[in-house]
């Protein structure tokens, strides 16, 4: 599978995340949203570049109730609850921000 | 039938030993099993039997270790196991079982079923016939070394926030150190207070310890999913690491079936014995508390309760260490109904809350834990197991429970007298 982007072919894999993390640019989110109907706003955005920052970081993409965690550090209990970011996302807001921020599916614990 | 189906059934012959054996000709068929079992508590089908999750096995066992079974298979009455059953049977092996072992403690004759259906899903995994997000976790560990995907720069990420946070020096591959640490991924990942709670209670309490760079993940997804060689594998780097550092301890963290897998199944993985010994984080702080060595400044008077995690308690056996900490650092500590070794697995045990399909059924069947919580009439939880409180929260917020999930370790950090010696 592949998504155009800018004139350019972005492969990615068969649940739509971006194969190579190198190739995101922000009109990849952008292009996924609309195919999910979706339209980014800056709330969606903020955590969008969150989650580019905390993989920058830490090398991983966080599953749901980590990134709710990691937001609600961040950004206080107000946008770091599961409310705020399944309305935001509501595929999920650990497999679909991660999939418009080009990161991998995240997983959790066993 | 397929090579792969041929050898499940050939390994699935193997695990039939003199117990798996003794135990299936032992059944009265009474069926107290299913009522010990949350899965059959809280839907009624009676699929979800404990022992007729075995279905499989015993298929096996009675045509080839039974007169009738021989004689109807001679008079062609009775059918091989076909690739048919590991299809039907997966989803109540994986789904539908937390290893928990509960069914086992009810069990009239004594019949270990958890130990068999451990067994049992050593023939699924090689017939190919077990859960998407177990297999990738499996795959993810081998390759990466963490279920999650945790590699050496997310643990040093997590450190270096710990350290500044705190102001202590995490200790990395210190040779001869006396204890080794591992930790789960998801304390390294969503639980740094974990991590942070045990360097300061180990510096107060003087104890030399480090944490190897090479091995530091407890989760076992082998174990899980019924891979002996998986398991073994990553018992083995543990292992190794402990010993290249020749430390006397390795400390199973909170995590439950890192316990399981490291200090009860692992030397017989491995196929020897270790040069130190395995002891769990609740066992070495009730330890160090009757040593002296670490004291408790106040108690929070917050009612709380105690969540037992099945593997440490009930499998594991450390029943009264979290207790005797309990006591120390809280006042309002309240038991719930059916607790210690006979407490309801939080639902997500054996793998199952890494397996996406079996979501639906796992939060139905937390309506278990949902009742436990309200009967104890407090809305704090505490545990001591990173899976259990991910899963606990999960199903709290799914009912609209407005309880709080805490673990026991940070618990205990919290009320440390500084400067004890």
């Amino acid at each position: 599978m592949a998504i155009e982007i800018e004139g350019k072919s972005l492969e990615t894999d068969e649940e739509g995340y971006l194969v190579n993390l190198k190739d995101w640019v922000p009109a990849v989110a952008d292009a996924m949203a609309k195919e999910d109907d979706l339209e980014l706003t800056e709330e969606h955005w903020e955590i969008i570049n969150f989650l580019r920052e905390y993989y920058e970081e830490y090398q991983i993409a966080p599953a749901v109730r980590v990134l709710t965690k990691a937001v609600g550090k961040r950004m206080g209990k107000d946008k770091g609850n599961s409310k705020y970011l399944y309305a935001l996302f509501p595929y999920g807001p650990g497999k679909q921000a991660c999939r418009f921020a080009g990161l991998p599916k995240p997983t959790g614990c066993i | 039938m397929s090579d792969r189906i041929e050898q499940a059934r050939a390994e699935l012959r193997s695990q039939i030993d003199a117990k798996v054996s003794s135990y299936f000709s032992s059944c009265i068929h009474c069926g107290l099993c299913a009522e010990a079992c949350h899965f059959h508590v809280e839907t009624g089908d009676p699929r979800y039997t404990p022992i007729y999750k075995l279905e499989p096995m015993r298929k096996l066992w009675r045509s080839e270790h039974t007169l009738s079974g021989r004689f109807s298979k001679l008079l062609g009455r009775s059918t091989e196991l076909s690739e048919q059953d590991f299809a039907d049977w997966e989803e109540l092996v994986y789904d539908s079982c937390n290893l928990c072992g509960r069914c086992s403690m009810v069990c009239p004759v004594g019949i270990d079923i958890a130990y068999m259906l451990r067994k049992q899903r050593e023939a699924f995994n090689l017939s190919g016939y077990t859960p998407e997000g177990m297999r990738n976790a499996l795959q993810r560990t081998l390759t990466t070394g963490s279920p999650m995907g945790v590699t050496l720069k997310t643990l040093q990420a997590t450190l270096a926030h710990v350290e500044k946070a705190s102001g202590l020096t995490i200790p990395i591959d210190r040779q001869g150190a006396d204890f080794m640490a591992l930790f789960s991924s998801m304390e390294v990942v969503n639980f740094p207070e974990y991590i942070a709670s045990v360097a300061r209670i180990f510096d107060t309490a003087g104890v030399s310890w480090t944490i190897s760079s090479e091995a530091f993940e407890a989760t076992n997804a082998g174990i899980q999913i019924g891979s002996r060689e998986g398991a073994k594998e990553i018992v083995s780097r543990a292992v190794n690491a402990a010993e290249k550092l020749g430390v006397n301890y390795l400390i199973s963290p909170e995590c439950g079936h890192a316990y399981t897998a490291i200090r009860w199944e692992g030397p017989n993985l491995i196929g020897r014995r270790y040069r130190f010994e395995v002891i769990h984080i609740l066992e070495l702080l009730d330890q160090l508390m009757r040593e002296g060595r670490i004291r408790f400044n106040g108690k929070s008077d917050t009612p709380m309760t105690l969540h037992d995690p099945c593997q440490i308690v009930r499998r594991g056996g450390v029943i009264k260490a979290p207790r005797n900490l309990l006591h120390q650092v809280a006042s309002g500590f309240v038991e719930t109904t059916d607790h210690g070794s006979m407490n309801w697995c939080c639902g997500g045990g054996g793998g199952v809350s890494a397996n996406e399909r079996a979501e639906a059924l796992r939060l139905k069947v937390f309506g278990r834990k949902k009742k436990q919580f309200e009967e104890s009439g407090v809305d704090t939880v505490v545990t001591a197991c990173a899976n259990c409180r991910i899963v606990l929260e999960e199903g709290l917020e799914h009912y609209e429970m407005d309880t709080e999930v805490i673990g026991l370790t940070e618990l205990v950090a919290e009320y440390l007298e500084q400067g004890a010696d």
